[in-house]
């Protein structure tokens, strides 16, 4: 039988008989959702465009309120207005319409406070009580931090001392969404744990890292686990090396004052890269459920090899932008950038080279990079296959690639494999050629940005594209070594690569040293 | 890209000048056949305009039979390219033939032929009736689904009367119904008003479905789903009872366009709870009154268009299980 909404909030009532079997027998229950920070660039971007368009496609509950909260003085009605632009500007479905805004309209509401004060917590618990009365939102609440980092913790005590906790509230659920990042290092990442489990069980926080909502993130999974042809050969007997990407075109754009203090390492390496890790090189877990994939994410986390401190400077690279072009558009320097100090020794380039101590990846490098202001824009997971044992077609001088499995993320969404082939004609030449599918073209389907997949999980109490404490705190161990290295140890050289290139010469040589090369951008 | 291939060839020699015209169309990706009988002149248009939307976005080949006689004898080959750039071009490939004069076997020489190997084949039979005409049994059995539209030129309840005789003669077929995928907001709406724990008992003392629609197999669909999610028993044509034995009416209303539903009303024993089109057609007004009243809201009502119909019939593989029970619930009502 299809979960359905009732059935997972457990509140006791029989199940919607009605949804089973519906393409929304994933419907939520009826709730509020708060997002705290409601006036910044996130909200308006992404997270409002993101609710919009969860009700154009029926994906909201029937019964359900949107509350902002923010420092911002405003009206509910200027809350709106100004909600209504962020859809007209920057949703995927176009500008809001008659009537259906008017009706989704009335369920958003704004509570302006400060986030030190206690009575601004009570207010928004009176606002979503009236949801409850007048809306029939069922005592379900979702909280969205998507405010600075540096303030989650407070909001995250000031909602237990403003009864909205969930042990004030057991008529309904609640739970708590936070943004990347979750902590700064390590030890501030445990004090922020230990400020909100103070409030929320481990399964009523969804820590979200829109990465994880990627359509071609997602099927990474499928790719191993739903075909029989990858899975015996993805282990080292077969594979190489494997390389992880994440490279933008973008520098900091309005994030600098945040980004000077993160750095590529923080801001991609830790979450968005690791993730990756997780799942092209777990086992395969026992169920499809949010605690066997987050189990097996961890225990592939647990066993990667620490870095020592003296292979630092082998194992890690790191680089920062100095001014070059991209696209034809010349583009400042890094200590350029607005809120950037002149004299940062932020890194917005990092690669690393990572070792898994298992039986299935043992002795097989796994290389991962990140870095702003690159050449081109891709996100990918390329396996580089082993070598033939023996070489027995080709002229000499034919080049035998080894065979590589790319997974697009973006801006591409595929697959990809590269393999050898005969040139046509009398003599036995062979070159290497690629068989692609792309998700657009292969389904005919355009997938839905992350946040709408993202908000509307949570909303259901899927938690399996959400990161559990124990991953976060892993990824943290990993990466604290080179954090602690690079911070005690100011590279001299920055900036080291030019806006518009493939990055920093130190990440070649790191690659080069173990045999291998970066995949061009 | 198309071209015309002479027709007053033989059979074979036809297929010849379509397989060498295919094999110029460049590299190919197909997902899925697409093979669409068309024998309604009155229709003809309005089907091959859907197919080719469903040919130019999904990487298919699309085999149209025309049995219309408006084809005046000729065959046509054509591929269209799309894509984002070079890279991740895909194509679909499509072959429009005139069939009608054809014997069957003939016909079938052309899907033989020309389909695919190793890719998912669906029907889309698109006759007023799912009909038990030889050329039917011959295609029949090359597809691994058959997608019909049984309000699709009827108001009447036979298309589905008939579409519920052949499931129940071909339970192995893996059927869709474009006139049951049409009603999905619609369940998902009805759905909606119960998702509230507080209403959900009602559920279970609805005395009466009242359906306006402007053809019958959207009602219809709508009492057997509603039967047998919630247990109710076709005791007779159009006669339900639930599972304490009450009676509940269905009562069914003709009015609109076709293949529409223009409102519905669920009556409990306490409340109405009403759904209707609004001024804007993909917009529904849902609210209730008596002692669960509750105000009203907009709904959008989404994916409606034949062409988004189309797409998820063929993207969703597999038995629709809610659809089967459907069906069989419909068997014992429209008796």
């Amino acid at each position: 039988m299809t979960a359905t909404a009732a059935q997972s909030s457990g509140d006791g009532v029989a199940a919607n008989p009605l949804r089973e079997g519906l393409s929304s027998s994933r419907i939520a229950d009826p709730c509020s959702i708060t997002f705290f920070g409601a006036t910044g660039d996130l909200m308006k971007r992404m997270l409002m465009p993101a609710m919009w368009n969860l009700r154009l496609e029926d994906l909201l509950p029937s019964n359900f309120a949107i509350v902002g909260f923010s420092r911002t003085e405003m009206t509910d009605d200027e809350f709106r207005a100004d909600m209504r632009d962020s859809i007209d500007q920057f949703s995927r479905t176009g500008k809001a319409t008659e009537p259906l805004w008017s009706d989704f309209a009335k369920r958003l509401s704004y509570v302006s406070g400060d986030f030190d004060d206690t009575a601004c917590f009570h207010k928004l618990r009176e606002a979503l009580e009236r949801n409850d009365k007048e809306l029939g939102t069922a005592g379900n609440r979702l909280f969205y931090l998507s405010t600075p980092p540096s303030i989650f913790a407070k909001i995250v005590d000031q909602l237990e001392k403003g009864g909205l906790g969930p042990a004030d509230n057991p008529q309904g659920w609640t739970r708590i969404i936070i943004e990347k990042p979750f902590g700064t290092d390590l030890e501030s990442a445990r004090a922020l744990q230990a400020e909100v489990q103070k409030v929320f069980p481990e399964k009523q926080i969804y820590r979200i890292d829109h990465y994880l909502g990627k359509e071609p993130v997602q099927d990474i999974m499928a790719l191993r686990f739903a075909n029989i042809i990858f899975e015996p050969i993805w282990n080292r007997r077969y594979v190489d090396s494997v390389q992880i990407t994440a490279a933008e075109t973008v520098g900091v754009e309005l994030r600098g004052g945040y980004y000077d203090n993160a750095g590529a390492l923080r801001d991609m390496i830790q979450n968005h890269v690791m993730n990756l890790l997780a799942l092209v090189a777990m086992e395969p877990p026992v169920a499809a459920d949010a605690d066997a994939i987050r189990d097996e994410k961890y225990k592939l986390l647990r066993a990667v090899r620490p870095i020592e401190s003296d292979r630092i400077s082998l194992d890690a690279a790191r680089g920062q932008y100095g001014r070059g072009t991209i696209n034809g558009v010349p583009v400042v320097a890094y200590r350029e950038e607005p809120d950037v100090r002149p004299d940062s020794n932020t890194e917005t380039y990092a690669a690393v080279q990572l070792w898994i101590d298992n039986w299935r990846w043992a002795d097989v490098p796994f290389f991962l990079r990140s870095g702003k202001r690159l050449a081109r824009k891709n996100s990918e997971v390329a396996i580089r296959f082993r070598s033939l044992p023996h070489r027995l077609f080709g002229e000499v001088g034919d080049a035998l690639d080894n065979n590589v499995l790319i997974m697009k993320i973006q801006p591409e969404e595929g697959i990809s494999l590269g393999f050898n082939a005969k040139v046509p004609g009398p003599k036995m030449h062979i070159r290497s050629v690629s068989m692609d599918f792309n998700y657009g073209s292969g389904f005919g389907v355009v997938s839905a940005p992350a946040y709408e997949r993202l908000i509307g999980d949570a909303m259901r109490g899927d938690a399996t594209l959400f990161t559990r404490w124990d991953a976060v705190e892993t990824a943290w161990q990993i990466v604290m070594p080179i954090l602690d290295f690079w911070q005690g140890n100011p590279d001299g050289d920055f900036p080291n690569y030019a806006a518009g290139s493939q990055g920093p010469a130190g990440a070649d040589r790191m690659i080069e040293m173990a045999g291998n090369e970066w995949r061009k951008l | 890209m198309a071209e015309t291939v002479n027709r007053e060839a033989t059979v074979g020699a036809s297929l010849d000048a379509i397989t060498s015209e295919l094999s110029h169309t460049g590299k190919s990706t197909s997902t899925l056949n697409l093979v669409v009988w068309i024998d309604d002149p009155d229709r003809r248009d309005w089907i091959v305009e859907r197919a080719g939307r469903l040919a130019s976005k999904h990487p298919s080949f699309t085999l149209i039979l025309d049995h219309t006689g408006k084809r005046k004898g000729d065959a046509t080959v054509s591929a269209q390219g799309r894509g984002d750039d070079a890279q991740t071009s895909a194509q679909g490939e499509r072959v429009d033939i005139d069939v009608a004069g054809l014997d069957t076997a003939a016909i079938e020489s052309y899907v033989n032929a020309l389909c695919a190997a190793g890719v998912p084949t669906v029907l889309w039979w698109s006759g007023a009736r799912v009909e038990s005409r030889p050329i039917f049994e011959v295609l029949l059995p090359h597809a691994g689904m058959l997608l019909v539209d049984s309000s699709g030129a009827l108001r009447d309840e036979s298309g589905i009367a008939r579409l519920v005789a052949f499931h129940r003669t071909h339970a192995d077929v893996v059927l869709r119904d474009l006139a049951w995928l049409r009603i999905g907001p619609w369940q998902d709406m009805i759905a909606g008003f119960f998702d509230d724990p507080a209403l959900r008992q009602e559920l279970f003392s609805i005395r009466r479905l009242y359906v306006a629609s402007g053809s019958a197999s959207e009602a219809l669909y709508l009492g057997g789903w509603l039967a047998t999610r919630l247990g109710w028993t076709a005791t007779a044509h159009e006669h339900l009872i639930d599972r304490s034995g009450k009676p509940v009416a269905l009562v069914r209303e003709r009015e609109g366009e076709i293949r529409r539903i223009q409102r519905i009303c669920l009556d409990s024993e306490t409340s109405w709870y009403h759904g209707e089109v609004t001024a804007n057609a993909h917009v529904v007004k849902v609210w209730s009154e008596g002692e669960k009243a509750r105000e009203p809201r907009l709904f959008p009502l989404r994916a409606i268009d034949n062409t988004s119909l189309l797409e998820r019939a063929i993207l969703e593989s597999g038995t629709d299980e809610l659809f089967e029970q459907t069906l069989r619930t419909l068997e014992t009502l429209l008796e």
